[in-house]
């Protein structure tokens, strides 16, 4: 990864008509580097990924590629490589055909677009089925033509919307893998779309994360499950999600209290007055079930899901906590559970905006 | 009643109203290869004596055919070809940009549709007659027979276009072609069942043109086989074998073209038109 800027989006706004799709987005990536952009359904990531390609034109900002200011540039003159969800592979050609396609354009000689489509059928496992149609193909073998595709041009990016949310959930953990090593093979710069957060976190370098046309926070994945800048992310990042209940500052100010549950200590370092209302959120990983009486979060048991490796103890009342437990739990519905966490695992964050409170 | 007897009940039914519905045709082609004094039978014969195939020989020479039937193809054709290229332009548009102009021009395409062609008739013929188009009559009823078959084509092929998803196109665009490159290696290729089908489809209305034909083309020697045949029935006919036999030339090409093509226009019409 080298320092140089290859994408650069400088206070980009997106309207579709009346409706504002993106709102001042600012997001510089460097060579090289993989950035994930996650969020809800109707947050504009397709909207942001579309308009690096060319495919919407932004009403106001600066967007660069490779230094060039590429606002009112074609998508066939930005030399970026895009994946659709659909795949959207050309019905009435033959893979390599479909491989070829851009090099066609291109007017290279046939050897030399034949052999290329060689090598890239070779790193994407498509050497038998470059003769067949793309109806001919199931759907793995699909999302590898259009991950060709792309890879043939050698392009300054890539850009992936949601690639692999049409394949099974083994395949899916599989190309992961699979385009992640790809991507460092080539030295790409990548842009990845995807809903699944579990998928950002695991592939990129980079998080991006959106929320209603803004980039709510962006950094590197375990920056951005440490330090939550907003209660939104730290719902949205993390798995099984954040627990976030209302808790008044005690007048020690060493803990913090929540209605009907008891008790969590007070982080360090935090500006806040005796009686003081804030949200808290607690990883239902960093809850700990405890033994015997004491200070901590008193509830009873609702119910109990195995994953196998783990299990998830969701508690009674309103919020339910849910706690998660590496192994086997013998806890049973209506068991009374004491829960603890560790004052650094407390993220705090304002009851009105939601922004994160203390370091 | 059993299920296997219903479906009996329905075929025969179906059988009998195709029968109905085929009667004239099959009476066309038989009354075509009865002697003159055969036609007047009564009771009527359901088969010809003996089949007088020279009739077909004879109407084709003395009504001179040959230069009926080049008209209606010189007409369809041209009718084809050019709602064929304007039309497909324009039907993609309609399928691919969605805002209130577009709107209000497909209502304008769907109102042509409505208007009949004997009403139309007249204020063609004046302005083509202003503008010196009825010194090239034949152009003329081509011209008249596009705008009237242009409607029904945008719909059809815009269904068509609208199959194709945008997606390809855009893939298309970010791997390095232009937007009319796109239109041309990727939507036109997707749509082109639906084009075809719906060009045999203007081509076969072309062909059985009456109104335009007969309104603006005076000289015999430009009039298509439509006008002939209507010339050929005079108020004192009573050669009816030798007009079914002008009748039956003058349908069978097409139709033989509908049977050998009817699968593909029917999955036209009602697929997708993809692959
Ligand atoms: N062509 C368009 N015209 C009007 N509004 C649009 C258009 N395309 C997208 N939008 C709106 O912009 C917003 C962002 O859409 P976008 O497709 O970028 O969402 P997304 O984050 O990719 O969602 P998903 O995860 O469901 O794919 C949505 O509210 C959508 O309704
Ligand atoms: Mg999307």
């Amino acid at each position: 990864m080298s320092d140089e800027l290859q994408i650069e989006l400088i206070d980009v706004d997106k309207h579709y008509g009346a409706f504002h799709a993106l709102k001042a987005v600012n997001l510089s990536i460097r060579k090289g580097q993989f950035v994930a952009l996650v969020g809800p359904s109707g947050c504009g990531k397709s909207t942001l990924l579309r308009s690096l390609a060319g495919l919407e034109t932004i009403t106001a900002g600066t967007l660069k590629i490779a230094g060039e200011v590429m606002n009112a540039v074609p998508p066939r003159k930005r030399d970026v490589a895009m994946v659709f969800q659909s795949y959207a592979l050309y019905p009435h050609m033959r893979v390599i055909d479909n491989l070829t396609y851009s090099m066609r354009l291109k007017r290279a000689p046939r050897s030399q677009s034949e052999a290329a489509a060689k090598e890239v059928a070779a790193t994407t496992g498509l050497e038998k089925l470059l003769d067949r149609y793309p109806r001919e193909l199931s759907g793995g073998q699909r999302q590898r033509v259009a991950m060709g595709r792309a890879i043939i041009r050698h392009p300054k990016a890539f850009l992936f919307d949601e690639p692999l949310s049409n394949l099974d959930a083994a395949l899916r953990v599989h190309m992961r893998k699979e385009i992640r090593s790809l991507h460092d093979r080539l030295g790409a710069t990548s842009v990845y779309v995807t809903h699944d957060q579990i998928e950002a976190m695991t592939m990129a370098d980079h998080i991006v994360v959106m929320r209603d046309g803004v980039i709510e926070q962006q950094g590197a994945p375990l920056e951005l499950y440490d330090r939550p800048s907003t209660r939104f992310v730290g719902g949205f990042i993390g798995s099984p999600a954040m627990n976030f209940v209302e808790a008044v500052v005690a007048e020690d100010r060493r803990t913090l209290v929540i209605e009907d549950l008891g008790s969590v200590p007070l982080p360090g370092g935090i500006m806040l007055g005796a009686g003081e209302t804030v949200t808290a959120g607690l990883r239902p990983e960093h809850l700990e079930i405890s033994a015997g009486d004491g200070p901590g979060l008193h509830a009873k048991v609702d119910f109990v899901e195995f994953t196998g490796a783990a299990s998830f103890v969701i508690t009674r009342g309103a919020p339910g906590l849910t706690v998660f437990n590496v192994g086997r739990t013998t806890l049973r519905p209506d068991e009374a559970v004491r829960l603890t966490i560790a004052a650094e695992n407390v993220h705090l964050f304002d009851r009105e905006t939601g922004r994160r409170l203390g370091a | 009643m059993t299920l296997e007897w219903r479906n009996r009940v329905l075929v025969v039914i179906a059988l009998g109203l195709a029968a109905l519905y085929l009667f004239p045709l099959y009476w066309m082609y038989v009354t075509s290869l009865k002697t003159g004094s055969d036609i007047f039978a009564t009771p009527p014969d359901f088969l010809p004596r003996d089949a007088k195939w020279g009739n077909y020989g004879y109407v084709w020479t003395s009504r001179g055919m040959a230069s009926y039937m080049w008209n209606s193809i010189v007409i369809a054709s041209g009718t084809t070809a050019l709602t064929a290229l304007l039309g497909t332009g324009c039907a993609y548009v309609l399928a691919r940009y969605r805002n209130g102009w577009i709107d209000v021009a497909l209502f304008l395409v769907l109102m042509l549709q409505v208007l009949p062609a004997s009403l139309m008739i007249t204020p063609i013929f004046v302005g083509f007659s202003q503008v010196g188009l009825l010194d090239t009559p034949r152009l003329a009823v081509i011209l008249a027979l596009t705008a009237k078959t242009m409607p029904f084509f945008v719909v059809l092929v815009r269904a068509t276009f609208m199959s194709v998803p945008a997606e390809l196109e855009e893939a298309a665009l970010v791997d390095g072609n232009s937007r009319i490159g796109a239109f041309f290696s990727i939507a036109l290729p997707l749509a082109r069942n639906g084009i075809l089908v719906s060009a045999i489809l203007i081509f076969m209305q072309a062909f059985g043109e009456y109104v335009y034909s007969k309104s603006i083309i005076q000289s015999p020697t430009l009039q298509p086989a439509s006008v002939g045949l209507n010339s050929f029935m005079g108020p004192n006919t009573f050669e009816w074998n030798n007009i079914m036999a002008y009748a039956a030339i003058y349908v069978t090409p097409i139709l033989a073209v509908f049977v050998l093509l009817q699968r593909r226009i029917v999955a036209g019409l009602t697929s997708g038109a993809l692959k």
